[in-house]
């Protein structure tokens, strides 16, 4: 549903630092009308940073932001009329109820939506009158997606939307973002987890230490390690030397070992013959296709949630 | 606009939600008001306060002193001894010291009635024992006894109240010695009130300004610094930061919430003052409800204040606390402050409560002014002016990264 018309927001060798600290050093993507875009990276990427920077909490200490049409160092309130934003962490009045936060949001927009289509949107129509304090973390942050849609904006950013959510709040959540997607809205979403990215986004931007380390749809990132099967599989502590003779190549994070392979059957008889005589256990074995968290792991030599 | 009104009234609905803002803003003050009056309303009985009372003499006979006007002093000399073993004498009574000039003692005393460190001054003029003889003689009207009181001050009022009851008791007596058993007085008390001729304040009527202003007090020292701190360390200020909210939106609909807040405390008070303690103090006059909105407005930029200087709620509470206690209590808000030491009257000096407060009981005729009603006023401004000048510069509506 990607929009050629060009792209809603393009931002160009963005960086930020706090002293010594360069939380974001260099950033530049584009984000097509119409789609989801995702910086997916460990914490202290810089993901945050850079969408506090578009979202206007904070100002960048160089580079270019170009945002609905604008090209600007800092985002406007006119921009903000376009916006709408889920932080990563942000509170509501606990003794205000449901509908009154999502009135009061919008009446800091010049246009907005009837609430009850908005309680609706983010199924909180038997919730509209509780407190906030009465809400769980899940209505919570349901509410609060409801505030940043209020405007009906042209371009959502929504920080971590889904970390601490129960699984079933997780899906809610995706299911919203789904539905946004498919009523043409730009969704700027930041994520560590690597399922969240592959089923919500149509690119992605994957951040390390401040840097785009990589930058194409999920399915052009894992394209590039190949048409290699991975092997995972968790051992108890082993002495170095128990590793000789280990057949290929393996990465071992923790207890959890990664072997890449294009010849899934020569490796497996390898390593089960390898299990056997130094007498290792391979438990928790799943044989699967790369993912985004295996791009990672490939271009840092870290998992994502270390 | 609609930004700001809806803030104001979500912010007032949101206070009126919360126990704890509900117990300080509203319950607080009405409780303190019915406890104080009931416990010092009846301070005027005899053997529970000690009035520092001032007496002159003017009244020289051919023969020294008049004799009527020697009964009337040892009268009030009398109630100068304590009622029993640990006990306060009812008076503490101030003479001229021998050979002092009498009308210099007079001067001098009645600046301090005045200023509240004299409870009442009460003068015996010349010519009294004559004027006594003639009116028990049934030839001439009362004789006049002076008392110089301050209309503001409560016990003034009290100590004129029994100077009156006193001089009653001592017609009654006269006339039974005099074996005159005539309805015409022998004496009469003249109360005179310096500066002012108003009837004596009762204490609930010098108590419910205070209320009023204490309420505004806590309520924008610890209400509004309390929600700015707990807004922005919970980020519900930093949610509003990414619409297109601005700052002053924000404090606009803030501030009017808070003003709410402040006109229906205040409304709870007086009708409890009125209708529960008799209070008779009106409150619709201009120059009332300058002092009112002066009083509000200052102590919201207080509370703006003490947001300014602290990290997190937790640290703006504990400044909020240590500003709290000495202003509330030698503002003069509960009690008629007189003379303090000089290390307490610097914080009198400074405190806007202070100036507040005498503003508005001067403007309601239940207070003297001690300084002038500039400074009543200029002071308090001078706190906003501050505030404003702290909040600009330091006031973060963000967390610190």
């Amino acid at each position: 549903m990607v929009d050629k018309r060009g792209p809603l927001l393009a931002v160009r060798d963005l960086r930020k630092s706090y002293g010594s600290v360069q939380a974001v050093d260099g950033v530049s993507f584009a984000v097509s009308r119409g789609s989801v875009f995702t910086l997916l990276g460990p914490n202290g990427a810089g993901k945050t940073t850079t969408l506090e920077i578009l979202e206007g909490i904070r100002e960048a200490d160089s580079g270019e932001i170009e945002m609905l049409g604008n090209r600007v160092r800092r985002v406007t309130p006119a921009m903000k009329q376009r916006m709408g934003v889920l932080l990563q962490e942000g509170g509501f009045e606990p003794y205000l109820k449901v509908r009154e936060i999502l009135h009061l949001f919008a009446s800091f927009f010049e246009r907005s939506r009837p609430v009850d289509d908005v309680l609706a949107e983010v199924s909180l129509e038997d919730k509209a009158g509780a407190l906030v304090r009465h809400l769980s973390g899940g209505q919570r942050q349901r509410l609060a997606l409801g505030a940043a849609l209020v405007n009906d904006p042209d371009l959502v950013f929504l920080d971590e939307p889904t970390t601490g959510l129960d699984p079933q709040a997780r899906r809610n959540i995706w299911a919203i973002v789904e539905r946004l997607k498919e009523g043409g809205k730009t969704v700027v979403l930041t994520t560590h987890y690597m399922e969240e990215a592959e089923a919500l986004s149509d690119d992605v931007c994957i951040m390390d230490h401040g840097r785009v380390i990589a930058h194409g749809t999920p399915r052009e990132l894992t394209a590039q390690l190949g048409q290699d099967t991975w092997i995972e599989f968790d051992t108890p502590d082993l002495e170095p030397e128990a590793w000789t003779g280990f057949p290929g190549e393996a990465q071992r994070d923790g207890s959890t070992t990664t072997v890449r392979t294009p010849d899934l059957v020569q490796t497996l008889d390898s390593l089960l013959r390898w299990s056997r005589e130094k007498g290792v256990p391979l438990r928790n074995m799943t044989v699967r296709q790369p993912n985004l968290e295996d791009v990672f792991l490939s271009l840092t030599g870290r998992r994502l949630r270390e | 606009m609609k930004a700001v009104f809806r803030l104001a009234r979500l912010s007032f609905v949101a206070a009126l939600r919360e126990k704890e803002t509900l117990f300080w803003f509203v319950l607080f003050p009405l409780l303190l008001l019915s406890i104080l009056t009931l416990v010092f309303g009846q301070l005027g009985q005899e053997g529970k306060m000690n009035f520092r009372v001032a007496l002159a003499d003017l009244d020289r006979g051919p023969s020294g002193r008049g004799q009527f006007a020697a009964v009337v002093e040892e009268v009030f000399l009398s109630l100068s001894v304590p009622p029993g073993p640990g006990k306060e004498p009812l008076f503490t009574v101030r003479q001229p010291a021998p050979g002092e000039d009498e009308r210099q003692f007079i001067l001098e005393q009645t600046e301090a009635v005045r200023l509240g460190r004299v409870a009442v001054l009460i003068v015996i003029p010349e010519g009294f024992s004559a004027a006594a003889l003639a009116a028990l003689s049934g030839s001439g009207p009362p004789a006049l006894l002076g008392v110089y009181g301050s209309r503001g001050d409560a016990a003034s009022g009290m100590a004129a109240t029994i100077v009156d009851q006193v001089a009653a008791r001592l017609n009654r007596e006269l006339l039974t010695v005099a074996g005159l058993y005539r309805s015409e007085e022998a004496t009469a008390v003249r109360t005179e009130w310096v500066g002012d001729t108003g009837a004596p304040v009762a204490y609930v009527d010098f108590l419910l300004p205070g209320m009023v202003l204490m309420g505004f007090f806590v309520a924008g020292l610890f209400s509004v610094s309390g929600t700015i701190l707990f807004s922005r360390d919970m980020k519900i200020l930093r949610r509003y930061w990414v619409t297109p909210l601005r700052v002053l939106q924000y404090f606009g609909g803030f501030s009017l919430g808070y003003l709410a807040m402040c006109v229906l405390q205040f409304a709870l008070l007086v009708l409890v003052g009125r209708f529960g303690f008799g209070a008779s103090v009106t409150f619709a006059q201009p120059l009332a409800v300058v002092y009112l909105v002066l009083g509000a407005v200052t102590f919201l930029a207080l509370g703006f204040l003490v947001a300014s200087l602290a990290k997190t709620a937790q640290s703006g509470m504990a400044i909020a606390n240590l500003v709290n206690m000495p202003v509330m209590f030698l503002s003069g808000l509960f009690f008629p402050v007189a003379s303090l030491p000089l290390f307490l009257r610097v914080i009198v000096l400074v405190s806007p409560l202070n100036y507040v407060a005498e503003g508005l009981r001067f403007s309601l005729g239940t207070g003297q002014l001690t300084v002038p009603l500039t400074l009543t006023l200029l002071v308090p401004l001078g706190w906003i002016g501050l505030s404003v000048l702290v909040v600009v510069r330091r006031l973060r509506w963000d967390v610190a990264r």
